[in-house]
């Protein structure tokens, strides 16, 4: 549930590679406890928004703030707020998965990081994986060990870029028992999928994003899945 | 220890340690050096030129080329699994990274300096013994300012297509003052001379190594960020 502070803040969002417009002057805003889905099809946007939005990519204009604090990129601090799991990992292959996180948790200076790195795995169901190789695990193993990592430090913004992309059924049952266990009113989450059946199922919002932008905006409220995608396809195409 | 300290210590230590699972920079560069000395000892007439002076020349070529197999991957670690962009998503200082990867790759080139001064002494027949301290002093200063240079470079070559077709483009001319101060320095202590004689150099050099590593810690943030 919502509890009304704001904690995400985009305010004429703008990036373009060269002549191509991949953000058009977007604005967003989540208060604390909301939980944002974005979809839409391939090259809408949605990754590099997120990207922006996790102070990964600069915005060609615009800004983005984090719980009232601008992201500045000659401060590091906000980054402690924000956590973010993206199709790629970022974990090394050769380094365990205990390893890993202990090398994270000290790049985010994380004080209790032996109980929390046993407590993140416990949650994503990898204790027992601890000690092995990243190469060593299957893909799902892997983006459970990447969700350990993102939320690792406690980020109160978590950003999720596709994360069910490449998951057998059963990856995808445990990763969305995991991410429900967000929806815990105190982070704002964001997610960009393909999926929109999976999509929909945790978010207490939901955008369609066209062209760099929020085409359609709003909530599910009782409305079956099947009737959003008719919805989606007609905002996809042009005929809404 | 502070937290930038640790910062530093956690970058230097997973690039160590993921090199030493690995073994494919320090590897590909033991086994450059080793093959390049024995490749002069056969092209070069030990009985017409002076040993001494042909293999310091020789000594710092070998350390460029061959540190530039190992230095220009060390972003090949971060580039699985976009790993790097996850490094800079981290509140750690850009410049904490540049220095612990630095440390990094000085850890590795020197390791692998020992080894050229090792073949070549070898080779060409030098008397180490005299002044082997300050001659090691002196590698130690020039392999801190290659992999200054050497690790800024490999981040601007990582981000474009050319990778490390690129790399010795951009470090080889940065390297000339290394070259003739490093060459400078240790030709007459190969030669026997006295530490004193050289010290100049020795600055020259220390003040290149200390310049780069400064102008490094200070760029690496506009080289890696987007």
């Amino acid at each position: 549930m919502s509890s009304g502070r704001l904690v995400l803040e985009a305010k004429g969002l703008h990036r373009n590679y060269g002549s191509v417009v991949a953000v058009d002057d977007l604005d967003l805003s989540m208060s604390e406890g909301e939980f944002l889905t974005i979809v839409g099809p391939n090259g809408a946007g949605k990754s590099t928004l997120l990207s922006m939005l996790s102070g990964a990519m600069r915005p060609t204009t615009g800004s983005v703030s984090v719980c009232g604090e601008q992201l500045d990129f000659g401060r590091q601090e906000w980054r402690h707020r924000i956590g973010m799991l993206s199709h790629q990992g970022f974990l090394y292959d050769r380094m365990t998965v205990e390893e890993n996180l202990h090398f994270y948790g000290k790049l985010f200076g994380v004080t209790d990081l032996e109980d929390r790195i046993a407590s993140r795995l416990r949650r994503v169901g990898l204790s027992e994986r601890a000690r092995s190789e990243v190469r060593k695990l299957s893909h799902g193993m892997r983006q459970r060990a990447s969700l350990a990592r993102a939320l690792l430090h406690d980020p109160d913004v978590v950003l999720l870029d596709e994360p069910y992309s490449g998951l057998d059924p059963a990856a995808s049952l445990v990763l969305r028992d995991v991410l429900e266990e967000l929806k815990d009113g105190r982070r704002t989450v964001v997610m960009v999928t393909h999926n929109l059946r999976e999509g929909l199922e945790m978010a207490t919002r939901i955008a369609i994003q066209v062209a760099g932008r929020f085409h359609w905006e709003g909530s599910l409220k009782g409305a079956g899945w099947e009737d959003f995608e008719s919805r989606y396809h007609r905002v996809v195409e042009g005929r809404v | 220890m502070s937290t930038y300290l640790t910062q530093v210590w956690a970058i230097l230590r997973k690039d160590l340690v993921l090199e030493i699972r690995s073994r494919e920079r320090v590897g590909a560069m033991c086994a450059f050096a080793v093959l390049t000395g024995v490749l002069f000892n056969f092209s070069i007439d030990t009985t017409t030129v002076r040993p001494n002076e042909v293999a310091t020349g020789l000594i710092w070529m070998t350390l460029i080329f061959g540190g530039l197999l190992g230095v220009g991957r060390t972003f090949h670690l971060e580039s699985q699994d976009g790993a790097l962009q996850g490094i800079l998503m981290s509140p750690a200082p850009k410049d904490a990274i540049f220095i612990g990867k630095l440390i990094a790759n000085f850890v590795l080139l020197f390791v692998v300096s020992l080894l050229v001064l090792g073949v070549f002494g070898l080779f060409f027949g030098i008397d180490l013994g005299r002044n082997l301290s300050w001659v090691v002093f002196v590698l130690g200063i020039g392999s801190l300012g290659f992999v200054a240079v050497g690790t800024l470079f490999a981040a601007v070559a990582e981000g474009t297509h050319l990778r490390e077709t690129l790399l010795p483009v951009l470090v080889f001319p940065l390297m000339v003052p290394m070259v003739i101060y490093g060459v400078g320095a240790m030709m007459p202590l190969l030669s026997g001379r006295p530490f004193t004689e050289v010290e100049g150099n020795v600055r020259m050099l220390g003040a290149f190594a200390l310049a780069a590593v400064a102008a490094g810690a200070v760029l690496f943030r506009y080289v890696v960020e987007d």
